[in-house]
């Protein structure tokens, strides 16, 4: 080693301070051959934690199946409601302008949703 | 290829995306610093060394999103090892005490060291080396582990202070004990 480890002490003690930096050098020179070492400590590593692939689907799906049994489920009056918000809707006037502004916010909502995905991911 | 990759590059996929080639590739490339370093800490235990350098790998694979780089990668290697086989000293170290009393009157009775038997140059440092190592084997564990990082793994005293976890002044005080203790073990060795 350099003379980090060495003190005024060692000054009287020449000959055992080369022995231990010869000794030093021939360790640092020396190479193991792995041996299969890395192969054992990577076959000891705890099992990576996998997904099947049908995953995604199967999620989607159950999903998709609680969302029609949910309304289904739902009572009578809100369908109502929806039946007559829908009327409503389609009985008023709609201008051009309106339609083009309701296109542009989907889009941009879209877009906002899509890129917000693409970073979590 | 491979060898371009940092450490600092492979520990991030290892860390990021759990990625096992990455890590294989880390143990690869340190596996002979940290199972010699335990060689020279184990005193020559070739068997224990490779045990304890495999529970390193495993311990850094599992602790490797705690490290903040405040060392270099292979000091903190170090430091695990170093904790592995105090721990593990700890534990055996009844056992282990006997064997070397064992050991000692063994070597104090047949091995004492003899520089006037060798021949040249040559066998005389080989035959010094040989009485290094064995000498080595009755220091205390920290005596050992602190002249093993200072001088085989080559670390400033700073470093050698984090990788046994101990104040740099405890670093200087178990080396100057290691080598009193060396001197007067390797005396025969010393020039008229």
């Amino acid at each position: 080693m350099s003379d980090r480890a060495s003190s005024p002490i060692d000054r009287h003690d020449d000959w055992l301070e080369r022995a231990l930096r010869d000794d030093a050098l021939v360790h640092r020179a020396e190479y193991l051959p792995d041996d299969g070492f890395t192969a054992r400590v990577m076959a000891k590593l705890p099992a990576t934690l996998s997904l099947p692939s049908w995953r995604k689907p199967a999620v989607t799906a159950l999903w998709a199946a609680a969302g029609i049994g949910i309304a289904l489920a739902l009572p009578g009056a809100y369908a109502d409601v929806l039946r007559e918000y829908l009327r409503i809707v389609a009985g008023h006037p709609v201008t051009l302008e309106q339609i083009a502004t309701g296109v542009v916010m989907l889009g941009v909502a879209s877009w906002t949703a899509m890129v917000w995905a693409l970073r979590r991911n | 290829m491979a060898s371009e990759v940092t450490d600092a590059a492979l520990i991030a996929r290892v860390v990021v995306h759990d990625d096992r080639h990455a890590f294989s590739e880390l143990v690869r490339r340190h596996q002979s610093a940290v199972r010699a370093t335990l060689r020279r800490l184990t005193a020559g235990n070739h068997a224990l060394a490779d045990d304890l350098a495999q529970d390193t790998f495993m311990l850094a694979y599992r602790n490797l999103k705690s490290f903040r780089q405040e060392a270099r990668f292979p000091t903190w290697l170090y430091r695990i090892a170093t904790n592995a086989f105090l721990a593990d000293a700890r534990k055996r170290k009844e056992e282990l005490l006997g064997d070397r009393d064992a050991n000692l009157v063994d070597d104090d009775d047949n091995e004492a060291p003899n520089p006037e038997a060798q021949g040249g140059d040559h066998a005389r440092g080989a035959a010094l080396k040989l009485d290094l190592e064995r000498a080595m084997a009755i220091l205390s564990d920290a005596e050992r582990a602190a002249i093993v990082q200072c001088y085989h793994n080559d670390l400033s005293h700073e470093e050698a202070a984090y990788v046994l976890d101990c104040p740099v002044g405890t670093v200087k005080t178990h080396i100057l004990r290691a080598k009193q203790k060396l001197k007067s073990r390797l005396a025969a060795w010393a020039p008229e």
